[in-house]
């Protein structure tokens, strides 16, 4: 196989159909670019679900008498119930938080937001904070003793809380893979297309290759290079637009939630991840649609 | 070299063969002449060799290439014994004379110092030495059937098939062309040559194989276009 002549040939065939050639390019981008935010967006789940796995706690909630009458917990009330929790083997350890620090915390929490102003100690609820051993059958056992008794105002597992966030982010993640899924079809016909154009302006080469003898990998390589070449351009541009995303837009858009450590930032990194999966979807489909073509709609 | 054996071609579209129990056998060196009106079977003929299609029934060879049977990753093996000549030359008009020929011999994978070996070689054989940077557009018809013969010869084929090689060609300029055939024929090479025209036939006087409706009508060895009629 000669690399020049292949070289010469797919050049050719990229200018002469340069019209074909950028909205394959372009197509392929936006497909492989929601392909990509889905992808990022798998991975912030993954991320945030291992931030939260050794972090979740279940929290019992006291009720307002036994919150104001027990600062630490060694009243019968809170007493019993910490000993009914740290009796489970499915629980690791149990922290009292009294009215006076969860106010602390709150105050923290919510800085320089009228949120903050309005609070007192009152009314917020002194809970037992459980660390599970077992989070999933740990969480239900908690929520089975503790609701309803006395002194217990609810229980709250926080993977309630985290698991909204989960149904966001997987929703973004279904959205733009449906999307991709789309653009994808678009694309795949356009690299067909695309193809069959090229194989027709230049049918009286491939017409002199076929018949002097050259073999179909002669004939047919510089086609599938030239889809291949369009479908990773398509990727790069992808990433590139991937990389301008998370500086324009989802880092400002999730900056409050990022730097209270609810979800870990996109990084660079993740960007940097994602571009060779990319680059590999475009080249691969590129090359499977462009070979299929050759084989079933152009007679080479 | 060639040898068909009962060969018969029917296409999907015609209830008539366009080859009907066809045997002719053509050995090394031979010159022949494939005569007959439109429609007789000429072209299904020469199709026939490049395995452009294949036989419905009977066999073909090309060189001890049983043609028929074989596998399509081989038929490239089988083009490249075989040279083409058409009637209208298929340049490529995007490139020069010697880059024409030298595309030949590139898609099959000639290194670039044997292209650039071959290529002088073959142009001065066909006379056109001195036009090896001009373009198809800038040459008569005569001079671009040169070309194409050149581009039909660079791989020193066994065969070479020619279509109404002076379909499109004057009297004199034909008589060129002929004698750039018998030259190549004296190299060696079998020529099997399709065409209409009655002068170069009747003045060249080789094997003449006629045929009409299919069919082989006459197979002479020092034949003329129009016995008979």
């Amino acid at each position: 196989m000669r690399s020049d002549f292949v070289v010469r040939e797919v050049l050719t065939g990229l200018r002469r159909n340069v019209t074909m050639t950028v909205a394959m390019v372009l197509t392929t981008a936006i497909s492989l670019g929601l392909v990509g935010t889905g992808l990022l967006a798998v991975r912030t789940i993954d991320r945030t679900e291992e931030l939260y796995s050794d972090r979740v706690e279940v929290q019992v909630a006291l009720t307002a008498d036994v919150s104001a009458a027990d600062t630490d917990c060694s009243q019968p009330i809170c007493t019993g119930l910490r000993a009914t929790l740290t009796g489970s083997p499915l629980v690791e350890s149990v922290r009292f938080e009294s009215q006076q620090q969860a106010y602390v915390r709150y105050k923290e929490l919510f800085a320089g937001q009228s949120l903050a102003e309005v609070v007192r100690p009152q009314s917020l609820p002194a809970t037992l904070r459980v660390k599970l051993a077992d989070p999933d059958a740990g969480a239900q056992a908690v929520r089975q003793a503790m609701t309803d008794q006395v002194g217990v105002r609810n229980v709250i597992d926080q993977r309630d809380v985290v698991a909204k966030l989960f149904d966001f982010l997987g929703g973004v993640r279904n959205v733009m893979f449906a999307l991709a899924l789309v653009q994808a079809v678009a694309a795949l016909l356009l690299i067909s297309n695309t193809v069959q154009v090229s194989a027709f302006t230049r049918r009286t080469e491939v017409g002199v290759m076929r018949l002097v003898g050259a073999t179909r990998w002669y004939t047919q390589l510089p086609f599938l290079i030239e889809a291949v070449v369009t479908g990773m351009i398509g990727a790069l541009i992808a990433s590139v637009g991937l990389l301008v995303g998370k500086f324009l837009f989802i880092d400002q858009l999730l900056s409050g939630i990022v730097s209270n450590g609810v979800v870990p930032p996109i990084e660079v990194a993740d960007v940097v991840w994602v571009s060779p999966i990319l680059v590999m979807i475009g080249a691969g489909i590129a090359a499977v649609t462009g070979y299929g073509t050759l084989r079933f709609y152009v007679r080479l | 070299m060639i040898r068909l054996e009962r060969v018969t071609k029917l296409y999907k579209t015609s209830t008539r063969p366009a080859l009907d129990r066809v045997s002719v056998a053509v050995d090394k060196g031979e010159f022949v002449f494939l005569i007959g009106p439109s429609g007789s079977g000429k072209s299904t003929f020469l199709r026939l060799l490049l395995r452009e299609d294949v036989p419905t029934r009977g066999t073909v060879h090309v060189a001890d290439l049983n043609v028929a049977k074989l596998p399509r990753r081989r038929v490239p093996r089988l083009r490249q014994r075989i040279g083409c000549v058409f009637q209208d030359f298929r340049l490529l008009p995007n490139k020069t004379v010697s880059g024409n020929v030298a595309f030949a011999l590139e898609v099959i994978g000639k290194s670039p110092a044997t292209v650039g070996r071959i290529v002088p070689e073959v142009l001065e054989l066909v006379g056109l030495a001195g036009k090896a940077d001009r373009f198809p557009r800038e040459l008569s018809g005569g001079e671009q059937q040169r070309v194409a013969i050149a581009r039909a010869f660079a791989n020193r084929p066994l065969v070479l098939l020619a279509d109404e090689p002076t379909g499109n060609l004057d009297p004199d300029t034909s008589q060129d062309i002929m004698l750039l055939l018998e030259r190549i024929n004296r190299t060696g090479t079998t020529i099997v040559m399709a065409t209409h025209d009655h002068s170069i036939v009747d003045s060249m006087r080789r094997r003449v194989v006629e045929l009409d409706l299919g069919k082989v009508v006459r197979d002479e060895a020092r034949g003329v276009y129009g016995v008979g009629r």
